[in-house]
Order: structure tokens, then C-alpha cells, then sequence
């Protein structure tokens, strides 16, 4: 028991491991292509959610998530927002993330959609 | 999608307040460090942005963006609701609504308007206030000028289940008719409400739903408790400080028999008036301090075996009766402060082993009595100020390890005693505002190294008694006003680096060199050097001291320009000083 105990352990490691790694593919409304890191992607919660939960989503197979919702100047600010907050958490960053009155309403809007 | 403001919603009670201990005498003013908590710092710090190190999430970031432009914001009705609630939240956070920038959250279908304290609320905001119709689920209009017609418009928002309205004295009965519309109530709160009156309770009929009731302080009710008769789901009723409340309203609160807290605070009752309370088996706190109540009572109160908190201050209890407290092994706080009770009693305590805070001040009690509280070893408080307790009685205290907190000032306490409660390494707090102690007592107490307080006001401690203050390197607060100090000893508090409150009163030989040798304790908040040799050449060393917030130097040679002078260039947060 002890030794399937310890296999499913490390099973799960590895899967995690690979949650981390690699990069995925965010579609905007136009259907312009951002492809970044799948640790970025997972500042945001939906994102987290949709790219982990083992066979809901299809978009945890193949790591492409699209946005009809989502301009492409938003969602590049958006991708802009997950390495700065990376950055921030490790200390890297310390200057504010600059955003542009104009899109304000409409970035917050993605923003809480992707829970982010 | 719950709010941010929504945890406010029917919180009317506030456990911690049930709870706290009123430690300080005349003389000492740690009020202040309370009232500090309520104070605009919590305003800045979210001017600041977000808290450092927690990163913050890009819907923040946004808030705080359109709050900095919020003058190209019209219209926030096309936003999803949490979102202008949010903003909403945000702009009364930093005190940047005002009643144009309202306008622009009409019709946002927000949840939680919370406007307590806020300045410049009156009629004319409660019409977006209203608009927000069927979505609105609280609102709190306390201490505004809102009048009958501004509440008027919201007889509608009828899914609403928090009001506050407390200390709103444009409200007449008229306008508390409105209320009577608004079924769905949960939680109700009118403090101070004048039109509180057995006509104006008429509109109490109607909220069946009441879970919350607050009116603490409303001086006409009088009469007026009949109307609460069918509130059957009342869980918390609030009358503290309403004097005028008799025996006659009492018995109207004998069929609220889901009541778990009830406040009477200085109510015009007597024992007749508690045997009303008889039948309700859920009450878990009782508040009758200040009211005429004698021991009679205490059979009643014995049947109410849900009690955690009985506060029975400044009532007539004497020791005859006693004897019927022995049954509330729930209670975790009692208090019966400034009875006429003696060791006698405290025999009846001895059982009640989850009290954690017992108050006993100017109790006749002595050291025999303080027998009977050895085994309350979850005791975290401990009140006996102005009690008859000497050196010998503290003995019986040495295991109670989870003490944090003691008062012993103004009792007969010598520092022998000090020696029997030097392992009680728990102690945060204690209070040795005591003519008898002296360098030695304290000396015996240099184990106490977790003390955040201590209070030693009127206590004989000289400059060598000040070597013992290293050993508490925690202190936030330290009072010692014996008069012995000299300069040479304040050396010894320089290195309290956590101290926000000093008082070093009454100790005629400090000079402007106390001011410098303190001026490296940036930490402070209140500072008190009155009845000292401070003069305004030492004024310049308080430069550095920028949380000060208040400074009394009362019976100095200071002057009231000169503290204004140093004010103005260097201390932003002074608000409170002496000399004015």
C-alpha cells in the first residue's frame, strides 16, 4: 500500500510540474494570437481553472483559449498584466503597472471575467 | 459574486466589544490607542494603493485608476454591478465621493450603500441611493442629515435587509413610517433616534423578518415596546443607554425567545423587570450594567444557562443571592464591577472554569476570597482595582497562566506580592498604579517580557527602578508618574522602540534633555510630559516624532504658539494638545 502511495504522489508532481510548463494560446476577439507562458496565464483564476481541471475543458487539451469578448488591445494589456504581476510577487518589479484612462472600464471589465 | 462592502451587512453587534476589558483609571488615557483604530489611517493606507507585497490584482489596479480620473466618469449603469460597486467602495474608502460624483452610480443595481460618517449626505443623495431599487440590500445613512422625504424614496428598495440610520436626528415618526414598508429587514439600527416613540414604534409592527434590532439610546421609547411583540426572530436587541426603559416594557420582551444578546445598559429596571426574561433559554449575553437591580434578580438569571457574557457593573448585587451564579458554567465573562459583593461571593465562582475575563473592581474583596479563583485557569482578564486585595491574596493567582491581562491598582499590594505573580509569562497588560510598589516590586517583575502595557502611574519607581524597562523590550505603552524620574532615567526608555503611548507626567524634574534623549521613539502617538520642566527650547526635539498625534505639556514652560509653530512645520498628524 505504502508503495502505490508514494507512486500516486509523485504521479501527481509530475502533472503539476507540467501544468507549469510550456506555453499557451490566447485568441482575441479579432482573432489575434498571444502564445505565453502557462505560468503567466495562471495569475488568472479562469484561466487556471479552465487550463487545469482534468477533462472539463477543452481547452486544458489544447492549450488555446479564445475571447469573443476580448479586444486585442485589451487582451495584450491583459497578457502585459500577468508578467508584470509575476515580476511583482518576486520582487522584480516595483514601478506600477501603467494603465490608459481610455481603456480602463473595458480592461477592468476582462479583468473580472477572467478573475484576474 | 459577494461585495466588498457586504460583510457590513447586519452586523450590528460587535463581539469585541462585548468582550474588551475597560482597563484604564482616571489618569491614564489608553483611550486614546482605541479610538486611534477608527482613525483616518485606514484612509491612507488605501490612498496608498494596495498593501505591499500582496500583489495586486489588475481589477484593483483598475478601481484605483478610475478613482484617480474619476472626472471623465459620467455613467456607471453599464458596468456589471460588482464592478461599480467596487468603485463605489473605493471612492467612499478614500473620501472622494461627493454628491456629483454620486450621480454617476444611478441606476448601477449596487447592493451596499455605506455611507456611515460620511460627510455631506443628505436628501439629495438618497435619490441615487434609491435607484439602485430592487438591488439594494443595505444601506447605512448614519450620523447624516437625512430627513422624512430622503428616506421616503426608499420605500421601494423593499428587498433591502440592513438600515442604518443611527444618530440621524432629521427623522421624525413620520419618517419611520417608510421603514414599516420595508418587510424584508433583517437588521435594523436607529441609534439615538428621537422619533423612537410608542407612536413612531408603530413601524416596528411590520418587520417580522428583524433578526437585528439597535436603538440603543433612544430616549422616548418609553411605551413604545408593544409594538415589537410579534418580532419572534429576534436574535440581538439593543436598548443600552435607553433610560428611559421601565418594569412595564420589560414584560414585552418575555416571547423573544430567540434572543441570544440583549443590551439594557442603564435602563430604568429593577429585579421585576429581569424575572420577564425568564423563558429565554438562547440569551448567551446580558448586559444590565447601571441598571437598579439587586441580588433578587440572580435566581432569574440562573435559569438562562446559555450565558457566555453577564455584565452586571455598577447594579446593587450584594452577596445573598450569590449563590445562584454557580450554575452558568458557560459564562466566560463576568462582570460585576462596583457591587457591593465580598469574598463571600466569589465562593459561588469557583465552578465557572470558562470564565476567561471576571471583573471585580471596587469589589469589597480581599485576599481570602481570591482563594475561590485559583482553578479559573482559562482567566485572560483580570480586574481587581480598587479592591481590598493585599500581597497575601496573590498567591492564590500564581497559576493562572493565561492571564494577559491584571489590574491591581489601588489596592493594598506591596512589592512582596509582586514576587508570586513574577511566572505569569503571559502577561501583557498589568496595572500597578499603586502608592506601595516601588524599584523593588518592579524589579521582581523583569520576567514579564511580553508586556505590551504598563501602567505604573502613580507607582514610587525612581531612575534605578527605570534599569527593569529593558527587559520589556515589547512595550507599546508606559505610564510612570510617581514624580521620582529625572533625564537620567528616561535614558533608560529611549531603546522602547514599540512604545505609542508615554506618559511621563507629574515628574517635575524632567527637562527639554527628556525631549531629546525620546526622540528617537518614532513610533510614538501620544506623548505626555504635563507638570514637567519642558520648555519651548526643547520643542525642536519632538520634530522627528511624526505619529504624534496628541502632546500634552500641561503646566510646562510651553506655550500655545509655540506647540502651533512646531505643529505646523513638523507634525502633521498632532491633532489633540495641551496647552491649546
Amino acid at each position: 500500500m505504502t508503495g502505490k502511495g508514494e507512486a500516486a504522489a509523485q504521479h501527481r508532481e509530475e502533472e503539476e510540474d507540467g501544468e507549469m510548463v510550456g506555453v499557451v494560446k490566447l485568441i482575441s476577439a479579432e482573432g489575434f494570437e498571444f502564445v505565453i507562458d502557462k505560468k503567466a496565464a495562471m495569475v488568472s483564476n479562469t484561466l487556471r481553472n479552465m487550463l487545469t481541471s482534468p477533462g472539463g475543458f477543452a481547452e486544458s487539451r489544447d492549450n488555446e483559449v479564445r475571447f469573443p469578448e476580448i479586444s486585442t488591445a485589451i487582451l495584450e494589456k491583459i497578457c502585459q498584466y500577468f508578467y508584470w504581476s509575476l515580476h511583482y510577487a518576486s520582487g522584480k518589479e516595483t514601478a506600477e503597472f501603467p494603465i490608459e484612462p481610455e481603456i480602463t472600464l473595458e480592461l477592468m471589465m476582462a479583468a473580472n471575467y477572467l478573475d484576474t | 459574486m459577494g461585495s466588498a462592502c457586504s460583510r457590513k451587512r447586519g452586523q450590528l453587534v460587535h463581539e469585541d466589544e462585548l468582550y474588551s476589558v475597560k482597563f484604564s483609571k482616571s489618569g491614564s488615557f489608553k483611550w486614546l490607542l482605541h479610538t486611534l483604530s477608527r482613525s483616518s489611517s485606514d484612509v491612507l493606507r488605501k490612498a496608498q494603493g494596495p498593501a505591499p507585497g500582496r500583489r495586486p490584482s489588475l481589477v484593483e489596479l483598475c478601481v484605483a485608476r478610475v478613482r484617480q480620473d474619476i472626472s471623465r466618469y459620467s455613467d456607471f449603469s453599464m458596468l456589471p454591478r460588482d464592478l461599480s460597486q467596487q468603485i463605489f467602495n473605493e471612492l467612499v474608502d478614500c473620501s472622494y465621493l461627493t454628491e456629483e460624483l454620486l450621480g454617476a452610480f444611478r441606476d448601477c443595481a449596487l447592493q451596499d450603500i455605506c455611507l456611515e460618517e460620511y460627510p455631506g449626505v443628505k436628501d439629495a443623495w438618497m435619490e441615487v441611493v434609491a435607484s439602485q431599487g430592487q438591488s439594494l440590500l443595505s444601506v447605512d445613512i448614519s450620523c447624516s442629515d437625512v430627513t422624512d422625504s430622503g428616506l421616503n424614496l426608499l420605500k421601494d428598495c423593499s428587498n433591502m435587509q440592513s438600515l442604518a440610520c443611527n444618530y440621524c436626528d432629521q427623522i421624525s415618526e413620520h419618517g419611520l413610517k417608510t421603514v414599516s414598508g420595508l418587510s424584508n429587514l433583517t437588521s435594523l439600527s436607529l441609534k439615538k433616534c428621537a422619533a423612537v416613540t410608542p407612536e413612531g414604534a408603530k413601524a416596528f409592527t411590520n418587520l417580522v423578518n428583524l433578526v437585528n434590532l439597535d436603538l440603543e439610546r433612544c430616549m422616548n421609547i418609553h411605551g413604545g415596546l408593544v409594538h415589537l411583540k410579534g418580532l419572534t426572530k429576534l436574535e440581538t436587541l439593543n436598548m443600552r443607554y435607553c433610560n428611559c426603559i421601565t418594569d412595564s416594557d420589560m414584560k414585552y420582551l418575555s416571547d423573544f425567545t430567540n434572543l441570544r444578546e440583549l443590551q439594557l445598559s442603564c435602563c430604568k429596571i429593577s429585579d421585576r423587570g429581569v424575572s420577564y426574561l425568564k423563558g429565554l433559554s438562547k440569551l448567551s449575553h446580558l448586559n444590565l450594567e447601571g441598571c437598579a437591580v439587586t441580588s433578587a434578580c440572580l435566581e432569574v438569571i440562573s435559569g438562562l444557562a446559555s450565558l457566555v457574557l453577564l455584565n452586571l457593573n455598577r447594579c446593587g448585587i450584594y452577596d445573598e443571592g450569590c449563590e445562584n451564579l454557580e450554575g452558568l458554567v458557560k459564562l466566560k465573562v463576568l462582570n460585576l464591577g462596583f457591587n457591593r459583593i465580598t469574598d463571600a461571593c466569589l465562593v459561588h465562582l469557583k465552578e465557572l472554569i470558562s470564565l476567561e475575563c471576571l471583573n471585580l473592581d471596587s469589589c469589597k474583596i480581599g485576599d481570602e476570597g481570591l482563594l475561590h479563583l485559583k482553578g479559573l485557569l482559562q482567566l485572560r482578564s483580570l480586574e481587581l482595582s480598587d479592591t481590598e486585595v493585599g500581597s497575601n491574596g496573590l498567591r492564590h493567582l500564581s497559576g493562572l497562566r493565561n492571564l494577559h491581562s491584571m489590574n491591581l491598582s489601588f489596592t493594598l499590594i506591596t512589592d512582596i506580592g509582586l514576587k508570586k505573580i513574577a511566572g505569569l509569562n503571559s502577561l501583557k497588560s498589568i496595572n500597578l498604579d499603586n502608592r506601595q510598589i516601588t524599584d523593588n516590586g518592579l524589579a521582581a517583575l523583569t520576567s514579564l517580557t511580553g508586556l505590551t502595557h504598563l501602567d505604573l502611574f502613580g507607582a514610587r519607581i525612581t531612575d534605578s527602578g527605570t534599569s527593569c524597562f529593558r527587559y520589556f523590550k515589547g512595550l507599546q505603552s508606559l505610564e510612570v508618574c510617581g514624580g521620582l524620574i529625572t533625564d537620567a532615567g528616561v535614558k533608560n526608555i529611549k531603546d522602547l522602540k514599540a512604545l505609542t503611548l508615554l506618559n511621563l507626567s507629574q515628574n517635575a524634574n524632567l527637562t527639554d534633555i527628556t525631549l531629546e534623549i525620546i526622540s528617537g521613539l518614532t513610533a510614538l502617538v501620544s506623548l505626555n510630559l504635563s507638570n514637567s520642566r519642558v520648555s519651548n527650547a526643547g520643542l525642536h526635539h519632538l520634530k522627528p516624532l511624526q505619529n504624534l498625534r496628541s502632546l500634552f505639556l500641561e503646566s510646562c514652560k510651553v506655550t500655545a504658539c509655540e506647540i502651533k509653530k512646531i505643529q505646523l512645520a513638523a507634525l502633521p498628524n498632532l491633532i489633540s494638545v495641551r496647552p491649546e
